[in-house]
């Protein structure tokens, strides 16, 4: 109800400026007013597809998986769920967008009215379009093939990504916006998405026919997107999860972990920290949960380098704050992480007082591919950069933030759990009832992430600004707080763990 | 010469619990010997699960203490919890292991050494019938391979308490017997077993002594005879408990 209602109170904050948008757009003549909602129509499309993949959230009470024991067909479920879809405050706040868009038609009334009808389809197009995405992609994640659907999509998005930024680097801004651009936009026109924005043009000139294949050929993709997404619910109706996929594994990995462990002459580890770690491992490369979590992270550092860097030249200060940024979103995406394991954290309550080795072996298995990513970050923005001077300040910035976000992650992943994506579960699902309960932990543990981590970017801000020499306290200031902070979280978090294990359990349940 | 008294295996002294409104567990007051195999029933809701996870430190009491050996477990639990074998009903398992991978996670968290655990999982696993199933995913377990496999976690460590909620529940017949040879023996040669089930058959098979429970409180407790007072357990215990179904007419299912 709370998540609702400052949702409810966000999107009508936005109503007037989107009204005041449309008068604009309203008085730049017809070319122009064309490209502008064309334009609009295809980032708010792209938005429907990517944000609700990318950030988990979506609400799950329409996950047909939910009905599939009562024996429905989706014939029968469709229109239940079809009327759902749009009663989403994201929904109804895009159906108010679409529909004033369609206003900048209003001193032609023959194209106002095939601009509404033109809206509500765009509208019908992106909700399905989301639902399709999220049924797709939630489908292949927990499929055996989960680990090369992540490559895939990696691979796509830079396939996608790369001809943009190559133009962009090659040609310039003003030339990818006067020529790529209108180009572009004169593409999508003919395109589902972009063939309602066009057609009141065409109403407004009487042009009937070029407005009714446009109508129809949109509403035929609708119908086609609509299939598609009762095609994954009839299928999820009927197949049951069957979560391992067949996989079989050739050696016991924790047993072989533990024997070069106990090898060890140096750096051995608590037998059951250890344990920890290497359970752990297994679910960063095997869980669907985990790895939609990887790839909402890797989303914005990479999107910055290929896309954002080559439009604006970024200053020296931004780039360098792009690997600190992802050091503390990867810290910070851990505040829930006790939550992930559900209620399978029983076996480690009920083996004895291991708090801290549960909390160390956790983070241990995060570092493992944390540290790496994060140290690839601060190469790339060097190199774009060519600041190779304020590596060290970047490595102690992004040591400390790292460490900082971890530690204070630690604490609250003990300290306030929600209840997260159950294994098996939908990976971009969240919890009915657990939102409020969410939102309180998320604010929390930001405010306090951000308050731990400032400190630590501090020489590398007095690098960039007045000497680069700064770096070298930087590195050690930053890399000793984030180590200090880091052990003292997760050692915090351990005893908390120890003192709340009779709570633990129903807390994620 | 005065007998030498033992303290109680499980000792369960005032435990109270309550969610919301609901009282789950009232006041509960269990004494457990060692050596014993019992059996804790009780109709829907009467608190077994309430009760076990508090005596195995699953979930905190509200009140009261459990000793298990003399050992306060919410005061020390880092001496109570390694006498313990824990199997719990109705909770997830690490289920992006394999079978054995779950059972050495179980063991080396016991502080167990590598080889040791090789040797007790490949035992389990074969005792189990789990074999085959080792190098499977427990998220392809079948609802009884996965209570197996957890009863092989409670057990990997060779605890003198096991605290097993439900353990033949979905399990074939031919594991189950095996279980049961495993209990037996186990209690034989000193362990006790305290095991929760709705079915009263299996109690009467498997057990020396019964706790009946119904809305948080212990109804009776001893040996089966004293608690059967003669009677069929059943019977004792529907008179005991009360027959609180309905007794509506559902001729609307006899239509063939």
């Amino acid at each position: 109800m709370l998540v609702l209602i400052a949702g409810a109170v966000w999107a009508l904050s936005l109503a007037p400026s989107t009204w005041w948008a449309a008068r604009v757009i309203e008085e730049q003549g017809l070319g122009n007013q064309v490209d502008a909602i064309t334009a609009l129509t295809a980032v708010i499309a792209l938005g429907w597809l990517v944000v609700p993949v990318l950030i988990t959230g979506l609400d799950d009470s329409l996950d047909p998986r939910r009905f599939a024991s009562l024996g429905v067909s989706a014939r029968r479920l469709m229109p239940g769920m079809t009327v759902s879809a749009f009663l989403t405050l994201p929904a109804l706040f895009f159906a108010y967008v679409f529909l004033t868009l369609a206003t900048t038609w209003r001193y032609d009334g023959r194209a106002l009215a095939v601009a509404c009808v033109g809206a509500l389809v765009v509208l019908a197009m992106v909700v399905f379009s989301a639902r399709l995405a999220v049924a797709w992609v939630t489908r292949l994640l927990q499929s055996r093939h989960a680990r090369a659907v992540v490559l895939g999509l990696v691979v796509l998005g830079g396939l996608v990504v790369t001809p943009i930024a190559y133009a962009l680097v090659t040609e310039g801004l003003d030339t990818v916006l006067n020529i790529d651009v209108p180009a572009l936009l004169e593409t999508i026109r003919y395109l589902p998405i972009g063939m309602p924005s066009v057609a009141p043009r065409y109403a407004a000139d009487g042009q009937w026919w070029d407005v009714a294949w446009r109508l129809a050929a949109s509403l035929a993709w609708v119908a086609m997107i609509h299939r598609a997404w009762r095609a994954n619910v009839a299928h999820a109706l009927v197949n049951p999860l069957y979560r391992g996929e067949g996989v079989r594994a050739g050696t016991d990995a924790l047993l072989g972990s533990a024997r070069r462990n106990a090898r060890r002459r140096f750096g051995r580890r608590n037998a059951a920290e250890e344990a920890v770690r290497a359970r752990a491992s297994r679910y960063w490369i095997t869980d669907p949960r985990y790895m939609s979590g990887l790839i909402s992270i890797l989303v914005f550092p990479t999107a910055f380098f290929t896309l954002v860097y080559p439009i604006f030249g970024s200053p020296v200060a931004v780039v360098m704050a792009v690997p600190v940024l992802l050091a503390g979103t990867i810290g910070w995406a851990r505040h829930n992480d006790v939550a992930y394991d559900s209620t399978a954290l029983w076996l480690d309550v009920v083996s004895g007082r291991l708090g801290r080795d549960v909390m160390t072996g956790r983070v241990r298995a995060t570092l493992a591919w944390a540290a790496p990513a994060t140290l690839v970050a601060v190469v790339i923005a060097a190199a774009v950069s060519a600041r190779w001077d304020l590596v060290p300040a970047e490595i102690g910035a992004v040591a400390g933030v790292l460490g900082t976000s971890l530690g204070v992650s630690a604490v609250s992943s003990v300290v306030l759990p929600y209840r997260a994506p159950a294994p098996g579960e939908n990976p971009f699902s969240a919890e009915v009832g657990s939102v409020g309960a969410g939102l309180l932990a998320q604010f929390v543990s930001s405010i306090a992430a951000w308050i731990v981590a400032v400190p630590v970017t501090l020489p590398l801000l007095a690098a960039i600004r007045w000497d680069w020499r700064y770096g070298w306290l930087g590195l050690v200031f930053g890399t000793a707080t984030g180590v200090a902070v880091l052990g003292f979280g997760t050692a915090w978090a351990g005893r908390m763990y120890d003192r709340k294990s009779g709570r633990l359990v129903n807390a994620v349940a | 010469m005065a007998p030498v008294t033992r303290p109680a295996a499980l000792a369960l002294a005032g435990l109270r619990k309550r969610f919301g409104a609901t009282i789950a567990v009232d006041g509960l007051d269990l004494e457990i010997p060692a050596g014993s195999f019992y059996g804790i029933v009780g109709p829907n809701g009467a608190g077994k699960t309430t009760t076990l996870s508090m005596a195995t430190g699953l979930l905190t009491p509200d009140a009261g203490t459990v000793l298990v050996h003399g050992v306060n477990l919410w005061q020390e639990p880092e001496r109570a919890k390694p006498m313990l074998g824990v199997l719990p009903d109705g909770l997830r398992t690490f289920d992006r292991l394999t079978g054995a991978e779950l059972i050495s996670y179980a063991g080396l968290l016991r502080g167990m050494d590598p080889a040791t655990v090789e040797e007790r999982r490949d035992d389990l696993l074969a005792a189990l019938d789990l074999t085959g199933a080792g190098r499977t995913l427990v998220a392809d377990f079948s609802a009884g391979m996965t209570k197996k496999i957890a009863l092989a976690c409670a057990l990997v460590h060779a605890p003198r308490v096991l605290v097993l909620d439900e353990p033949f529940e979905a399990v074939d017949p031919v594991s189950a017997k095996a279980i049961r040879r495993i209990l037996h023996e186990f209690t034989q040669s000193g362990g006790t077993v305290v095991m929760s089930s709705h079915v009263m058959a299996l109690v009467e098979r498997v057990c020396d002594h019964v706790a009946i429970v119904a809305h948080g409180r212990i109804l009776a407790h001893g040996t089966l005879a004293d608690v059967s007072e003669g009677e069929d357990l059943e019977e004792r215990f529907v008179a005991l408990v009360g027959d609180t179904s309905e007794q509506r007419d559902l001729a609307w299912l006899r239509h063939f």
